[in-house]
């Protein structure tokens, strides 16, 4: 059995990860990406929690929060999809008509 | 007058508004005063559909000529309050066992809370509820308001139809007048005091819609005004006094505050101190509701209104709310039962307003040339009149003469009556004059501009020699003018007797602070008569003044019957309805006073016996000297100034011919000196009440205004629109933290969520 707080200090670099990457990159789908990193980290401490207390109230908490995670990506994408038939473009910088 | 036929065909759909009543009553064992919603519901549901309906079908000719404009509807709503008035007044006369003295039907607990008591219980506590009180004082008020209304509606449909100057808001008028009704209704039915006033308030502000009904002319819009204002300060007075007598009894029921005056709430001992400021703030209100000095300014104003206005709120109803609230505060000083006593000084105030306003009134009546303002004045004086009886009935039923009390409370009453019912009729004919002339003066100038547009059709000066031209209105006006001078046997001279007589019995038992009412009233008797014969001489009499007598014609429909009606009323109903006991009905005490049991024969013989020969020697001198004063000395002196006969050629009916005849027979005397007099001119100018008002309004009020109008401006105003620029300033600022760059935003949210966390771990630990 590997030691939770390993399995948190992995949680916690993927959301360094995903955290670092929504910050600087342009592209909106690589953004999208690092979103699902962050919840994928949450998920996984949500899961070594789990098996380590011994309930499953953490597994349940896991799968509705994939459940939700791909309605998130279907609507991101979706947006996306809006936003580059009518700019022709999904660089983010580019993506700024709501300023001010 | 095929055209005059059709008119009344018009009436046609009244006939099943006529049926509700006598079919209910017929209906099984309704009783009557479950009814008495009736009255005030009528017309309320009619004045949404006449402003309505008015409103879509402006311009419509069906709407114009077969509904009059919503005339129609609002008579037909004024039927179903007066065949319900009818009803309950007949239930009451007959002794129906479920009507008794002072019954509450109560339907609806309004307001009510429960309160805990002492032992820990809840105990409920009606504060207001709705329901009507019954008794004869209120009967009596409601026959009078729901008959005069009837009639004055149906003379409106006649008079405002045709007047020239209102085309297509006829409908306004009529919506107003039934929502007036409506209030005057419920003041008259409500059970206690808080929906007197609310009542109080809807006749207030109709009377100020009304009297602006023209309100496109600056001087009607100005009466209005000054109407609505000055009814307002006894108004609020009148709030004050309900607030105090709250604090008495703990309720503003009838029922609970009249069934025992002397104790208040939690049966303590009431202060009469406390009682009688709270009974002054109360009579203020209605001395401005009644037009009684010094809150009299606005009446004479307010005939700017249409004729039928004048009719209803001055005459018929409104003025008569005052009267009527002085007339419920009886119970608190009624020694004999349970009233307070040390109250004697009430009375005494309320007399010697009374006294004042009459000889006041009567005094600028006499040299006003506008028949509609003699009349007003005239109303003031014959209130005043009423309000002395008032008072001497405070007095004597305060000082435990409650024979002497009710006697002249029922004498009051009576004479509000005879008043209502006379000055009804005396502005309707008024109104037909000046309806009459005004469409003379059209017909004879029609169409040519020459200067004609300054003529007064409301000016007696114009008149002259109309009693052969208006043989109807001539002879409704002689029997108003009768009735209201008080000459012997006709109307107005079986209560006024009795007011002046109580009056001065006051005095002669030892209150020497009644002399001025008693002497003032005595005075005013004699001046009565002189006004109002010289304001029947002027225009009925004599030769014509100007070219446009000779035209009028008393043709327009509608307005005729109202007159005849109560020509009849006026004559008679004195005489039979003082024999019949309607003095011991009012007083609402049947069964101490004196025509109880006897027979119709005793009752006349004892009746002249008490109007012309009374037992007391000093009392029955007074009362020749009235009749003395009011019926012979007050009208000769009239008819030498401006009585005459008519011209040649010029025949008058049987029933005024004569008077015009014997007017002329007193020689002629010359008075033009005395009206360029210094008195005539201050009596011309109001005795400068209107100019006194006015001054201490600009130097107070005014100013004020201005004061508080600058406050809001820089201040109020100021602090606002600071806050605005500012606030807009600030906006401009945290407008530039939306970059419109994704990656900044979930910069943000990060920094956010860390601050969360950062907070929450610091509240946890």
């Amino acid at each position: 059995m590997i030691d939770p707080s390993w399995i948190s200090g992995l949680g916690v670099i993927l959301f360094g990860i995903g955290l670092l990457g929504a910050f600087t990159r342009k592209n909106a789908i690589i953004v999208l990406m690092c979103i699902e990193l962050m919840l994928n980290a949450a998920n996984l401490n949500f899961v070594a929690a789990a098996s380590h207390y011994g309930d499953v109230d953490g597994w349940v908490f896991t799968a509705i929060a994939i459940a939700i995670a791909a309605a998130e990506v279907a609507i991101g994408l979706a947006i996306l999809l809006s936003l580059y038939s009518t700019q022709e473009t999904i660089s983010l910088d580019e993506a700024n008509i709501l300023r001010n | 007058m095929g055209e005059t036929k059709n008119e009344y065909r018009l009436l046609l759909p009244l006939l099943p508004f006529l049926a509700i009543v006598p079919f209910l009553s017929l209906q099984g064992d309704n009783n009557s005063t479950d009814f008495a919603w009736l009255i005030v519901v009528a017309p309320f549901v009619a004045f949404p559909i006449i402003l309505i309906v008015g409103q879509v079908y402006n311009k419509n000719e069906t709407w114009k000529n077969s509904f009059k404009e919503g005339g129609i509807l609002g008579l037909a709503a004024l039927l179903v309050s007066l065949s319900t008035t009818i009803w309950i007044l007949y239930d009451y006369l007959i002794g129906n066992a479920d009507i008794n003295n002072n019954d509450v039907v109560s339907w609806l607990e309004w307001i009510s809370f429960d309160i805990l008591q002492a032992d820990y219980t809840m105990a409920q506590n009606r504060v207001l509820g709705v329901g009507v009180w019954i008794d004869s004082l209120s009967l009596m008020l409601l026959f009078v308001a729901t008959f005069l209304c009837f009639l004055i509606c149906w003379f409106a449909i006649g008079y405002m139809t045709t007047d020239p100057i209102n085309e297509d808001s006829n409908h306004r008028f009529f919506a107003e007048f039934v929502l007036f009704s409506l209030g005057m209704f419920g003041m008259v039915l409500a059970d206690n005091f808080l929906w007197l006033f609310i009542f109080w308030e809807v006749m207030g502000l109709c009377s100020y819609l009304l009297i602006g009904f023209y309100y496109w002319k600056e001087s009607a819009a100005y009466a209005a005004k000054k109407a609505f204002l000055t009814t307002r300060v006894g108004d609020v007075f009148l709030m004050v006094g309900l607030l105090i007598l709250y604090d008495i009894y703990g309720s503003l029921d009838f029922a609970v505050v009249f069934d025992d005056p002397s104790t208040g709430v939690g049966g303590v001992l009431v202060d009469s101190g406390q009682l009688f400021w709270a009974l002054m703030m109360l009579f203020i209100g209605a001395v401005g509701k009644s037009a009684q000095f010094p809150l009299h300014v606005w009446l004479p104003d307010a005939m700017e209104g249409p004729t039928p206005v004048s009719a209803l709120i001055h005459a018929a109803t409104m003025v008569n709310a005052g009267l009527y609230l002085v007339a419920r505060l009886m119970p608190f000083v009624d020694v004999h039962h349970h009233g307070v006593s040390g109250l004697e000084d009430f009375g005494l105030i309320v007399a010697w307003i009374g006294g004042i306003t009459a000889f006041m009134a009567a005094s600028i009546a006499f040299v006003q040339n506008d028949i509609k303002k003699v009349l007003a004045y005239s109303t003031m004086s014959q209130l005043a009149y009423i309000f002395t009886g008032l008072g001497s009935a405070l007095y004597f039923l305060n000082i435990d003469e409650y024979y002497a009390g009710y006697f002249v409370l029922g004498a009051s009453l009576f004479h509000l009556f005879n008043h209502a019912m006379a000055k009804g009729m005396l502005f309707m004919a008024s109104g037909s004059v000046i309806h009459e002339v005004h469409h003379a003066h059209d017909h004879l100038h029609h169409g040519s501009d020459d200067g004609h547009h300054d003529f007064d059709p409301q000016d007696m000066r114009n008149m002259g020699g109309l009693a052969s031209k208006l043989p109807v209105t001539a002879t409704a006006m002689m029997f108003g003018s009768m009735s209201i001078i008080g000459i012997p046997l006709i109307g107005g001279f079986w209560s006024k007797e009795g007011i002046i007589a109580k009056t001065w019995t006051a005095y002669f038992e030892g209150e020497t602070l009644m002399l001025g009412p008693a002497i003032l009233i005595l005075a005013t008797a004699g001046m009565t008569g002189f006004y109002m014969s010289r304001m029947w001489f002027m225009t009925f009499a004599g030769e014509p003044k100007s070219d446009v007598v000779d035209h009028v014609h008393e043709t327009t429909p509608w307005i005729k019957e109202p007159l005849i009606i109560l020509t009849i009323i006026t004559a008679i109903s004195g005489f039979v309805l003082a024999v019949l006991g309607i003095v011991d009905f009012l007083s609402n005490k049947t069964d101490d006073l004196s025509l109880h049991g006897k027979s119709l024969t005793d009752k006349i013989i004892y009746e002249l016996e008490h109007a012309f020969l009374p037992d007391d020697m000093k009392v029955r001198m007074v009362g020749w000297l009235t009749i003395l004063l009011s019926f012979i000395v007050g009208p000769i002196m009239a008819s030498r100034v401006h009585g005459g006969s008519l011209k040649e050629g010029e025949k008058a009916n049987l029933f005024v011919g004569w008077l015009v005849k014997l007017s002329g027979k007193f020689g002629k005397q010359d008075v033009s000196w005395l009206s360029e007099s210094q008195l005539a001119e201050a009596l011309d100018k109001r005795l400068y009440f209107d100019d006194l008002y006015e001054g201490i309004l600009a130097r107070t009020v005014i100013p004020f205004a201005d004061f508080t109008a600058w406050f809001d401006r820089n201040i109020v105003d100021g602090i606002i629109k600071q806050i605005e620029s500012k606030s807009v300033l600030g906006s401009f600022e945290v407008r530039k933290f939306t970059t419109g760059s994704a990656g900044d935003y979930i910069l943000m949210a990060t920094v956010g969520v860390i601050c969360i966390f950062v907070l929450l771990m610091g509240v946890s630990f």
